[in-house]
């Protein structure tokens, strides 16, 4: 199965940054052939034009990326991505945000299944942040985590404990 | 003497002075607006048709602006009107104290769609301040990337930001006999363009679904690709630095570039035929539609696309390498250019805070500019950012922008000032694509699939919405000229073997130094000030286009661009009472300016470790005046 492994995220916020901060990590690992890693911390719409290139590419998309949705910090969560979209008013919102500047997985999903970029399978590994400002490094929380995030995406991707 | 309000007057050599026998020269007194806000407050109070319309925020633009109006459903007008900047941006307190060569870098992210185009205007005011010149090459490249800048932000403008206000879905809900109309009217540019009827075009405006709104999608893709060739990445290039690039350019990557550059040849003339047909077919329709978003043509800006061999980096001669631009510098007032020179520009423009979130600064450092010209205390050199969050007011502080004034007057940061002021100026040298007769501007765009074409843009008698929207089109026209021709000037520098694209240089360790650059994004003017203290930043202005257009009311209480813009606009809409009434010409009034709140991206909330990473919201309703 055809496999990507994506951080999505703006760069530099810390625990925010989990996602394209991630990426090194990752791409070191030993991956079945058909697993591509990559930095997706960029525009929705780059994203969407660049798996258009390559249509039915990918079987399997996994997204990694930090969320503030008001858990414990720390918390990771792997959901597999629904597909329901809102009105076509909220789309053309979402779509305007991905082309002047914003980078955020809600958007990414959004635009992506607008688009018809998404393949069937589309998961998605989310953590909590508790550090959100400016910086590089990770909060304790999020560091002593680090190897179970990697550890969840290693799952979602090979489909270790997904039906 | 283009003055009319700042003390200020030219000798015979064209030397500027202070006024002689003026004691205070540049002292103001303050006009309250407590006894305009009264009377609306009382008009609402007693008029069930006068309502509170505020658009907050108001979608489909670059950033966080709210909008606060009141409008008289029953008479069709605009009676008050708010412009709010509502996030502060904080790069000139960011900048403060680091090494210049980072400014390029940090300032590039105060906009997350045309972030270039701050590295350049950074690298442009360090040049002036260490001081560097590039080599040719080095200008003929930097003029390319911005070009490339400018295919991203102009046909996101009109096709998936202002654009929808002009589609099918919109018209027909607005303003259903126009949408009847337009299904009947045939299109005077279909065969440029390709729709027969003005209601086929508006059908493909259609937010998500309209091939004009997924081309506009597409052509980010072809900016961007084109970009990065060269800056390494998007919005935020890594090889724009003082001095020129950082970067190898070849032949390979002109080749490259061109691959996109020849796409850009069609659809410009595309673009322009659709905005000719789909403005002058409102202006039939309802000549009241040139009153939609009309105020007076009061514009600056200060150029761009140097002159490869002209540029020094000086202040000195800025005058000169300014006018050599392919685009003249200008300031415009009442449709008038009134001085092609950047050091007149420079030095007419200030900054006020009477209605902005900040305090007022000390002592002014600087009584003249470098060439001794007078600046006022209330100029980018002397100015400091002291920001001050307090309650919004509409007497008092309400926007987190400033209101930036040239010769005391409202300007707009414009793209299309690009286009009056070369046209009208007369003093542009470059004339293998470009001629400008002194009404107009004629351009001749390349044949690619279709074939080669004169198209000329024509000083408008009316400065509108319609306007500004028919002018990006055209200055999708005019960049690619201009990139088509530093392209084929790169190739003649690479077959020639000046292919260096950087000079070396120190940045100063001791001393002060003072630079400005002079330069321009997608939407109009843009202006970095800076001043260095022992290798040092110890000051550092952004004025941004949208600083220009979304100011407060100044301290006399004149309103800024948008807000001027929306009190002079008609509600032409069609609607059965206040619950259907969308808006719709006031929200085209303010899109039509393509604003660019800069930028709602990595906002650091002082005293907290949150960072803010979209747009807010900020309640304009129930504001106590």
């Amino acid at each position: 199965m055809r496999v990507m492994i994506a951080g999505v995220g703006h760069p530099n916020l810390r625990d925010l940054s989990i996602g394209p901060a991630l990426v090194p990590t990752l791409r070191d690992m030993t991956w079945p052939d058909e697993v591509d890693v990559d930095d997706w911390s960029f525009g929705p719409i780059a994203v969407v034009q660049r798996i258009e290139d390559r249509p039915g590419h990918y079987e399997r998309i996994v997204l990694l990326s930090a969320v503030e949705r008001g858990l414990e910090p720390g918390t990771v969560t792997c959901s597999r991505w629904g597909g329901a979209l809102p009105d076509a008013e909220e789309i053309q919102a979402r779509i305007g945000e991905a082309v002047m500047g914003i980078i955020s997985i809600d958007n990414l999903l959004i635009v992506g299944e607008h688009f018809r970029a998404w393949p069937s399978d589309v998961r998605v590994v989310e953590v909590e942040p508790d550090a959100c400002e400016f910086g590089m490094d990770f909060s304790p929380r999020i560091a002593a985590s680090l190897d179970d995030i990697v550890a969840a995406v290693r799952r979602a991707a090979l489909d270790e404990d997904h039906g | 003497m283009c003055f009319k309000n700042l003390p200020i007057e030219f000798d015979a050599q064209g030397r500027a002075t202070l006024l002689q026998g003026v004691r205070d020269p540049y002292a103001y007194e303050t006009r309250s607006l407590a006894d305009q806000e009264d009377k609306i407050k009382d008009l609402l109070a007693r008029n069930g048709h006068i309502k509170s319309v505020d658009f907050d925020p108001v979608t489909r633009v670059a950033g966080a602006l709210a909008f606060h109006s009141v409008v008289d459903l029953k008479e069709r007008r605009v009676l008050e009107t708010n412009s709010m900047a509502t996030l502060f941006r904080g790069y000139e307190v960011i900048l403060k104290g680091r090494d210049p060569r980072d400014a390029a870098y940090i300032s590039s992210r105060a906009c997350g769609v045309c972030g270039g185009v701050h590295s350049s205007t950074s690298a442009l005011t360090m040049e002036m301040a260490f001081p560097v010149v590039p080599p040719p090459f080095g200008i003929v490249v930097r003029n390319l990337m911005l070009a490339l800048e400018f295919w991203y932000d102009n046909p996101l403008h009109l096709f998936l930001l202002a654009g929808p206000d002009y589609s099918q879905a919109i018209v027909q809900t607005t303003n259903p006999q126009i949408w009847e109309k337009a299904q009947v009217t045939a299109a005077p540019n279909a065969e440029i363009h390709g729709y027969g009827a003005i209601g086929d075009l508006m059908t493909d405006l259609n937010p998500l679904t309209g091939s004009l709104y997924l081309g506009g999608l597409q052509m980010t893709r072809v900016a961007r690709e084109a970009y990065v060739l060269i800056g390494g990445k998007y919005p935020h290039p890594e090889t724009v630095i003082p001095g020129g690039m950082s970067t190898t350019v070849t032949l390979t990557t002109f080749n490259e570039v061109f691959a996109r550059l020849r796409q850009l040849f069609d659809y410009a003339k595309r673009s322009v035929a659709i905005w000719d047909d789909l403005c002058d077919f409102f202006y039939d329709v309802d000549p009241e539609y040139k009153k939609v978003g009309a105020r007076p043509a009061n514009m600056i800006d200060v150029g761009i696309w140097d002159d490869p061999f002209a540029y020094d980096a000086s202040y000195e001669n800025c005058n000169e390498w300014g006018e050599r631009r392919w685009a003249t510098p200008g300031a415009i007032v009442d449709g008038e250019v009134v001085t092609t020179k950047l050091q007149a520009i420079n030095i007419g423009v200030e900054e006020f805070i009477e209605h902005s979130y900040y305090e007022p600064w000390g002592e002014p450092r600087f009584a003249t500019d470098p060439a001794g010209n007078p600046i006022s205390p209330y100029h980018m050199w002397n100015k400091e950012t002291r920001p001050q969050p307090v309650g919004q007011n509409w007497r008092e502080k309400y926007s987190w922008s400033t209101a930036p004034r040239w010769d005391r007057k409202a300007m707009e940061g414009e793209c299309t000032a690009r286009l009056w002021n070369t046209a009208a100026g007369g003093v542009m040298p470059h004339r293998k694509f470009l001629e400008p007769t002194g009404t107009s501007l004629k351009m001749l765009l390349p044949r690619s699939t279709m074939p080669e074409m004169e198209i000329e843009w024509k000083i408008p008698d009316v400065w509108n919405a319609f306007e500004r929207n028919r002018g990006r089109a055209y200055h999708i026209a005019y960049t690619t000229v201009v990139a088509f021709e530093n392209w084929l000037l790169g190739l003649d520098l690479l077959k020639q073997g000046h292919d260096r694209v950087h000079t070396p240089f120190e940045p100063p360790r001791n001393g002060s130094q003072i630079g400005v650059g002079f330069w321009g994004a997608g939407r109009g003017y843009l202006t970095h000030h800076a001043t260095i203290d022992n290798g040092a930043l110890s000051n550092y202005q952004i004025l941004t286009p949208s600083t220009w257009n979304a100011s407060p009311r100044d301290p006399w209480g004149n309103p800024g661009p948008y807000e001027e813009a929306v009190l002079n606009t008609p509600i032409l809409e069609e609607f059965d009472g206040p619950d259907s009434y969308k808006g719709i010409d006031i929200l085209r009034t303010i899109r039509s300016f393509d604003p660019c709140m800069p930028c709602t991206t990595h906002i650091h909330v002082d005293g907290s470790d949150h960072v803010v990473t979209r747009e807010v919201n900020t309640c304009a309703c129930g504001i106590d005046g």
